[in-house]
């Protein structure tokens, strides 16, 4: 009996100790991570003629927020904003509906190429930008596209904000396509059965009984999709050569110069141009983590 | 997954006809559409914002400018100057500054110029890690360097030919002129401006201390072992990205194997194995205990604030130290002198001094525009306005004002008139891809380790073909 009671008591103590263990770690873990971002918020809110003097591990004299003032007009932010949202928005409506409309027909129908093609659409997601850039980059070079339609005179679609959104949605539909088509897969078979029962045509069931219940993985994919592309710098970078045309990514490295960088700058613009992809998350958060765990109680 | 999907019946099997399909991809093609449109719309609004990041150029953006009109209100146009024939239409311009002051002064120059010019403002990395992409749809004239740099482009055709443009150019000595062509005689570039590398100092410093400026190693080292006494660092050193201590080796090779081997090694003649490159290796050993320890994890910036702070004594890097500070007792109190020589029988007559400047499109949209603006950016009009925004350089045009002069480009125009051999920097002087691929790694594991020096010459010498056919 006593022995049984020591048992009993050495549990929770035992729990009790590794639940400290625990915290600990993980409280620790925590401050680990937020030392980059804690430092870089420190060095922005310092004025570089200090830091560039005492150094950046030092404590301050004075603290501004002047670099975020700045940042946000020598990096043309506002500008860049602009040019981000033309190509994030329409790419990302775009990979969704293209990736949902994909995944239904692979998904809930049994038909001749149905394997090939979701095979087809997750392994081009496999090659590695860099390596698709120098083909495509010749066949933009080729396809006209009327001047009227961007911002740029070269009469074809290099350049384009429109070149880097079509890249987008090709390159990141295979991988919604893969993640949304496991996702309808754990939608029972029956609700689309009783749907074609009470005769709903496939566009309806498509709409009113997929759709509907895939919106946690459509905010979850649209959540993940919105942080890529918004923080997408190469295809920006290789594909538009006017300055004028290029997203908020660039703004950074248009602080730096030739030789000389304000890193304190550099600091505030990073720390700007986090918080749309912050506020995303959040907003999306909820949908976000119901989405993880839908997707891994069904299956 | 055990209790198993099973697809759902072909639409077909169960009697839906194919168009339900079609409608399904006609409205995704809808989707589509829609979004372009809506792209569309944004795009015709972004157009007049385009023209705000190049604040200070000439012309209406995006709209042709008949010559000799005065452009819109809102540019800031020479309204007035009578414009030169342009071909009818602004010419677009490919800068690579994007920000600050450095931008404005090329903004400044272009509008001196006269000629309605569009600009696009790219940052400076990406500008040079992009340059190979940038010419297969280039501006029509766009900011480049001197140097290997200049002739590999045109070698290959990808820039024009504009030895018109020289004929229009009196101002220019004939180094400058030999320094803008290219292998086969004709010229590619208008030069602007250039800055020397040297050894910067204090003069607060050593007046303090009683330092005087070596003019030979043996003084040199003499000074070092001074200052190291004095509790100073000789010399403020870094080497993050890899290319600051190029400046280094260029000037320690000038100074102990003379320009033509110099210029020979880096066009691939010569062996890197050699002796004369692994006497150079035994100086730079020799000197390396002068110097802060780990450069590869210091920036140029952080060596600049050891000078600035007294920590370190001197530091051999290009005029643009400078850039670093703000502060003007400082800035008022840098000065600078030549590397000290290592051989007599060589002297310490080479330096490196890149000089920048402008390069035409192979095919320029508007090739009377360009040669137009290239006329006037190869004037004094153009780089006094430039200089007087960005005084960091000197100007390469004999009738540029030499009046505002600071006392920094008074000094530096002094030290390049004074050398008799003048090189463009290793990376400029040499292939590019050979200089990221081989030689920056190559440097970097030097300092690390000094004692491998002879497998990284091996190494190098292995490689260098591949480049420098």
């Amino acid at each position: 009996m006593s022995a049984h009671l020591a048992v009993v008591r050495r549990q929770p103590r035992r729990a009790r100790v590794w639940r400290v263990v625990l915290y600990v770690f993980l409280t620790s873990m925590a401050l680990l991570w937020l030392v980059p971002v804690g430092g870089a918020i420190y060095a922005s809110l310092r004025p570089y003629s200090e830091t560039q003097k005492v150094g950046i591990f030092s404590l301050p004299k004075s603290l501004t927020i002047q670099n975020y003032k700045n940042a946000w007009t020598q990096g043309g932010m506002t500008h860049a904003f602009k040019n981000t949202l033309f190509i994030v928005l329409p790419s990302l409506i775009l990979i969704l509906a293209f990736s949902s409309a994909m995944a239904f027909a692979v998904s809930r129908f049994t038909w001749r190429f149905n394997v090939t093609l979701l095979l087809i659409f997750t392994a081009g997601n496999l090659l590695p930008a860099q390596v698709i850039f120098q083909p495509l980059f010749q066949m933009y070079k080729a396809m006209p596209w009327p001047d009227f339609l961007s911002d740029t005179d070269t009469g074809n679609l290099l350049g384009t904000k429109i070149a880097v959104i079509i890249i987008h949605v090709a390159f990141q539909t295979g991988f919604c396509t893969f993640v949304l088509s496991n996702y309808m897969k754990t939608i029972p078979k029956e609700l689309g059965e009783a749907a074609l029962v009470d005769g709903a045509s496939v566009v309806r069931q498509f709409w009113q009984i997929v759709m509907p219940l895939c919106r946690p993985a459509l905010a979850a994919l649209a959540t993940l999709e919105f942080t890529w592309l918004y923080n997408d710098f190469f295809w920006a970078v290789v594909l538009l050569n006017q300055g004028a045309e290029r997203p908020i990514t660039s703004s950074i490295a248009n602080l730096g110069g030739q030789f000389f960088s304000n890193d304190n700058l550099i600091a505030a613009a990073s720390m700007i141009i986090a918080v749309p992809t912050l506020v995303v998350y959040l907003a999306l958060q909820r949908h976000f983590i119901s989405g993880l765990t839908l997707g891994a109680n069904k299956g | 997954m055990s209790e198993g999907y099973e697809f759902s019946p072909n639409p077909r099997d169960v009697g839906f006809q194919i168009v339900s399909r079609r409608t399904l991809l006609a409205s995704a093609a809808g989707v589509a559409g829609a979004a372009f449109l809506a792209a569309c719309g944004s795009s015709s609004k972004a157009t007049p914002a385009a023209t705000n990041a190049p604040a200070g150029t000439t012309g209406p953006a995006g709209t042709t400018a008949p010559a000799g009109t005065t452009a819109p209100a809102g540019t800031t146009a020479p309204a007035g100057t009578s414009a030169p024939a342009t071909g009818g239409q602004s010419v677009t311009v490919g800068v690579y500054e994007a920000t600050g002051k450095n931008k404005d002064a090329f903004a400044a120059g272009l509008d001196a110029t006269g000629v309605p010019c569009k600009g696009n403002f790219v940052d400076h990395n990406s500008f040079q890690d992009n340059i190979t992409a940038y010419l297969q749809q280039p501006d029509d004239v766009f900011t480049w360097f001197s140097g290997y740099r200049m002739r590999f482009f045109a070698d290959k055709g990808l820039t024009g030919d504009i030895s018109d443009v020289w004929a229009k150019l009196p101002d220019f000595s004939d180094s400058f002129k030999a320094a803008s062509t290219g292998n086969d005689g004709k010229q590619y570039l208008v030069p602007t401006s250039y800055y020397p590398w040297a050894v910067h100092y204090r003069k607060s410093l050593f007046a303090d201390k009683g330092y005087t400026i070596p003019t030979t190693k043996a003084e040199m080292i003499a000074l070092a072992t001074k200052m190291k006494a004095d509790g100073l660092v000789p010399f403020a050193y870094a080497n993050s990205g890899k290319w600051p201590v190029q400046g280094t080796f260029d000037i320690l090779n000038l100074r102990i194997n003379g320009y033509q081997f110099h210029v020979d090694l880096l066009a691939g003649k010569k062996d890197w194995t050699g002796p004369e490159v692994k006497n150079v290796f035994k100086a730079w050993t020799e000197l390396l205990p002068f110097h802060q320890e780990n450069p590869n994890g210091r920036t140029w910036q952080e060596a600049a604030a050891a000078l600035e702070n007294k920590e370190a004594g001197m530091f051999l890097l290009g005029t643009f130290v400078a850039q670093n500070s703000t502060d003007q007792t400082y800035l008022d109190d840098l000065d600078f002198f030549n590397y000290p020589e290592f051989d007599p029988a060589i002297g310490a007559t080479a330096i490196d001094a890149p000089i920048d400047g402008w390069m035409m499109a192979a095919k320029p949209k508007n090739s009377a525009g360009a040669k137009a603006l290239l006329t006037g950016i190869g004037s004094a009009k153009y780089i006094d306005a430039y200089l007087a925004v960005n005084p960091a350089s000197v100007p390469a045009n004999k009738k540029a004002d030499t009046s505002k002069f600071n006392k920094i480009q008074t000094k530096s125009a002094e030290l390049v008139q004074s050398a008799k051999f003048v090189t463009q920097f290793f990376d400029r002087d040499t292939s590019p891809d050979f200089v990221s691929n081989v030689i920056a790694d190559a440097f970097a594991n030097f300092h690390a380790d000094p004692t491998q020096i002879d497998s990284i010459l091996a190494n190098i010498e292995a490689q260098k073909s591949t480049y420098l056919g």
